[in-house]
């Protein structure tokens, strides 16, 4: 997949497996800056469900690396600094499947 | 300033990942490794030859091939996806690890995507050693490091009222039905086999 360039002011979200069958996409674009502990809250808003039925099982990847996904509940908490960019490229990884 | 990613750009000094086109193969080599995604069919000898050594007193071969059911449930058909640079990009650290952890001369690992008929080969994964033991550890490590982290989904029809599934290695468990685009909760909970590790979830935090 080759996602094409997100809009100003906008980073990309990819959508996989059973991202994708939740959200019926397979990446759209959503507003950035958005600090990642925000993401899944962002991402219910948008598709209800989606944190039980795919979230809480996933993993996330900015630019092609693993992040840990901050718990929302630790606000300050140091790890809790990242931010995801204009021109970021998302991606919610589902439990994998190859083989 | 906003903060800075710290895994944007750690891994710059390995093989930039190509841009990848559906349609066309997507593949990554360096010495003694070749990885690579393909919606063609998938080729043993191409594979074989990738591995061959004057060096090597073994090859060893491993074919994942499409089954025609799952737990006794009929699979018409199944298909694949991936998020092809990182998965290329697993695959290529997964290789290099095997590689030097078991003394390899070569290994090759690829992986068909799209539709695959049942009985096809939807993996393929070869690799040589000066002697056999070394292979024979190295092709099952190999495959079992591929089921576990390579960014690739495999999705199952049933056929009919059956509706698919995207398969997770993870317990075997069954991801959410696709027959239908969903929003919001419905029957999603019933159908998430919450299998041993609480959560079906990936294995893997970084």
């Amino acid at each position: 997949m080759s996602a094409p360039k997100p809009p100003k002011g906008h980073f990309n979200i990819l959508y996989f497996a059973t991202a994708s069958s939740h959200t019926g996409k397979d990446m759209e674009a959503l507003p950035a800056p958005l600090p990642l502990r925000k993401l899944f809250d962002t991402l219910e808003e948008r598709y209800q469900g989606i944190r039980e039925a795919v979230l809480d099982h996933s993993l996330v990847t900015i630019n092609l690396g693993y992040v840990d996904m901050p718990s929302s509940e630790d606000e300050d908490g140091e790890d809790n600094v990242t931010v995801i960019q204009e021109g970021d490229e998302v991606a919610i990884i589902p439990p994998v499947s190859s083989g | 300033m906003a903060t800075q990613q710290p895994t944007q750009t750690d891994n710059s000094a390995q093989a930039q990942p190509p841009q990848t086109n559906p349609a066309k193969p997507t593949e990554i080599s360096e010495p003694g490794i070749y990885v690579a995604l393909t919606h063609d069919h998938l080729n043993y000898q191409s594979v074989i030859d990738r591995v061959r050594s004057p060096e090597a007193g073994a090859i060893v071969v491993f074919a994942g091939t499409t089954r025609n059911n799952f737990n006794s449930l009929p699979v018409q058909h199944l298909s694949y996806t991936s998020y092809a640079p990182l998965a290329l990009r697993t695959m290529l650290t997964i290789c290099r690890s095997i590689l030097t952890k078991h003394g390899l001369k070569g290994i090759a690992m690829v992986h068909r995507l799209g539709v695959v008929p049942i009985g096809e080969e939807s993996i393929l994964i070869a690799v040589s050693s000066p002697h056999r033991q070394a292979a024979w550890r190295a092709g099952e490590e190999a495959l079992e490091e591929c089921k576990a982290k390579v960014e690739v989904w495999k999705r199952e029809e049933f056929g009919g009222e059956g509706g698919g599934v995207w398969r997770a290695n993870r317990d075997g468990a069954v991801g959410v039905k696709v027959d239908e685009p969903r929003i919001g909760k419905g029957e999603v909970d019933e159908k998430e086999d919450e299998g041993d590790s609480g959560n079906g979830g990936n294995d893997r935090k970084s």
